[in-house]
Formats: structure tokens, C-alpha cells, sequence
């Protein structure tokens, strides 16, 4: 680079031509510009990032709050509304589960049912011919019934009734006198 | 990076690059006007951002970037303007306060200058950059920027030379 010592030192001879006057200004205007928006900039930031938060807090807080009273008593409701469902779903269940109950029928407890009628529909009847039972030497006649059987028990304090129908078969053996 | 001290030395700061970065944007640009306004965008975001001073670079780094987007925005009125002067004489500025004809040949030789030759000129001479501030403020190596340097001047002799 020593060759062009000489060169570079008559080039930095060379002034470039000086900026106007104005120039000066207006870069002094624009940067007193761009800091007070740098400023309002800031201060949206500080707003955003710590005062908001900090005041939204609060309102946050209540509103979850409030919701939070509101699941409660929505769900307290729900579940009183399935307490009362379940009682009269147990008031049927204990005469199915418990039918040696059914004949005592005669208490007032609100919870016991006395019997109140059934019917037996026979519904089918087959007769599947003669057979010889085991040991006997006279003929039986086997008859098949299907049925359908109904159940019904009435608590006479609160009027609720219950019904239970079921199908059922039955086979009957007729012993058959051959004259 | 240390960041500039405060925003009342601006002044001082802005009256010592403001030459050099006047003649660094009239590479692209014509007019001094111009290349003012560039100039004072480039230095008015660099001081906003508090960019350190001394990392000079990204000072031009900011003018080069905003005299191409000139360029690219401004050609239309560039055509324009240049169909509607066709025949007048073009009013070019000068970019170096002349004071004698020595002077005169050579603010001519470097104006003659091929033009990546020539930005690594003024940052080198007439903005005291190193060729790593050259380098990172051009977008080039190190290497590419010296040996620019040096072809430039090359080119420079060889034009000054007496016939």
C-alpha cells in the first residue's frame, strides 16, 4: 500500500462537499420527532406489559371468581335435581330386590308398597306330545306355556306405583288314563 | 455495544460523518438533495435505535441500503425527468469543495471510478472506515473490499498519470 501513499494523501486533500445548513435541522426535528414517539412507544410498552397486567389482575380475578360461584351453584342444582331422581329410582328398585318385603305391605313407611294385582297372560301353548317319565309306566302329555307375567305393588302413602312384567315358560306334564 | 451517550450530542456526532456520508450516497444518487434526505433517514434511525457510533457500519450500511431503495423507487421520475431534460445541459453537483484544477482531475478520476471500486474509495479516504467496517457495511469480504481498495487506486494512478 506504501505506493500509494502519495495518491491516498492528495485524495484526502479532497473536501467533500459540506451538507447544507437545513440539514441540520431537519435531522434535529426529526429525531426530537422520533423521540417523543420512542417516548409514547415506551410508555404503550410500560402500559402493555405492566401496568395492564397488573390492573387486569384484579378483574381477572373476580371474573374467575364469579364463574367459579357460578359452576358451583349450577352443579349443586344438577345434583339436587339427581337426588330426587335417584329417590324414586330406589323406591322401585327395594320391592324388586327385596319382594319378601312386598307381603308386609301394611306400613305406612313411605317406602314400603303393598301388593296391588297380577296377571298371567298365556300367550302360547304347545303341546309337544306324549312321554314316559322316569319310573312311570303311564304315559304324560308335556304342554308348553309361554307367559307373560305383570306384578304390581302400590304405596298407599305416596300413591307411587310399581310394575314388574316379566316373560316366563312353563311345562306341564298331564298324566294321560288310557282306557 | 455501547450505546451512543445521549441524544443532545447528536450534533456533534452528525456535523463529523455528515461529508463523508453525503458522498457516500451521492454514489447512487445524483442529486445532493437527495442523498441529504437519505442521509438524514439513515442517521436519524441509527441514533434512534442508539446503535453504538463506533460500529460506523451499519451507519452506511443504512444509507447504501436506503439509496438502492431510491433508486428502485425513484427511477420512474428518473426517466421522466431525464426525457424532459434531453436537451438541456445537466446541472450535476459538485461532490468535493474544489479549490484548484489538481483538485479538479482528480475529484474526476474518481468520479470515473467503476462504482464498486469507487464506494470503497470514499469510505476508505473520505470516511476513515476499516476494511472490515467496508466489508460489513458493502456486504463483501474483507479481502474483496482491500483488493477493491487497491484496484481502485490502480485505476486512479494510471488515469492521473501525465500522457
Amino acid at each position: 500500500m506504501n505506493d500509494f501513499s502519495e495518491l491516498e494523501n492528495e485524495l484526502r486533500k479532497l473536501r467533500p462537499a459540506q451538507p447544507s445548513s437545513v440539514l441540520f435541522g431537519r435531522v434535529g426535528e426529526a429525531l426530537e420527532k422520533s423521540r417523543a414517539s420512542a417516548a409514547a412507544d415506551a410508555k404503550w410498552k410500560r402500559w402493555r406489559f405492566t401496568e395492564t397486567p397488573y390492573s387486569n389482575w384484579w378483574s381477572l380475578g373476580f371474573g374467575l371468581a364469579a364463574a367459579a360461584v357460578l359452576i358451583l351453584f349450577a352443579v349443586v342444582a344438577v345434583e339436587r335435581r339427581y337426588d330426587q331422581q335417584e329417590t324414586v329410582a330406589q323406591s322401585s328398585i327395594s320391592p324388586e330386590t327385596q319382594p319378601a318385603q312386598l307381603g308386609a305391605g301394611r306400613s305406612t313407611s313411605p317406602s314400603r308398597f303393598v301388593p296391588a294385582g297380577g296377571t298371567n297372560l298365556v300367550y302360547n301353548a304347545r303341546n309337544e306330545g306324549l312321554h314316559f317319565a322316569d319310573g312311570s309306566e303311564r304315559p304324560l302329555r308335556r304342554v308348553r306355556y309361554n307367559t307373560q307375567q305383570t306384578w304390581r305393588w302400590r304405596n298407599p302413602e305416596t300413591g307411587a306405583s310399581l310394575r314388574v312384567s316379566y316373560p316366563s315358560e312353563e311345562i306341564v306334564l298331564i298324566p294321560v288314563s288310557v282306557q | 455495544m455501547e450505546p451512543i451517550a445521549s441524544h443532545e450530542n447528536w450534533r456533534n456526532c452528525f456535523s463529523e460523518v455528515a461529508p463523508g456520508l453525503l458522498l457516500f450516497a451521492r454514489q447512487w444518487v445524483q442529486s445532493a438533495a437527495d442523498a441529504e434526505d437519505i442521509v438524514q433517514d439513515a442517521f436519524v434511525k441509527f441514533w434512534r435505535r442508539n446503535h453504538d457510533i463506533h460500529n460506523r457500519g451499519l451507519l452506511y450500511s443504512a444509507v447504501r441500503s436506503l439509496a438502492l431503495d431510491f433508486i428502485r423507487r425513484d427511477a420512474r421520475r428518473a426517466r421522466r425527468e431525464a426525457t424532459a431534460l434531453a436537451g438541456a445541459e445537466p446541472a450535476i453537483e459538485p461532490h468535493f469543495e474544489l479549490e484548484d484544477d489538481t483538485q479538479s482531475a482528480l475529484a474526476a478520476a474518481v468520479e470515473s471510478l467503476p462504482r464498486d471500486q469507487r464506494e470503497v474509495v470514499v469510505l476508505k479516504i473520505w470516511n476513515d472506515l476499516t476494511f472490515g467496517e467496508i466489508a460489513g457495511a458493502l456486504g463483501i469480504s474483507q479481502n474483496t473490499a482491500a483488493s477493491r481498495y487497491r484496484y481502485a487506486l490502480t485505476n486512479l494512478k494510471k488515469t492521473l498519470q501525465p500522457q
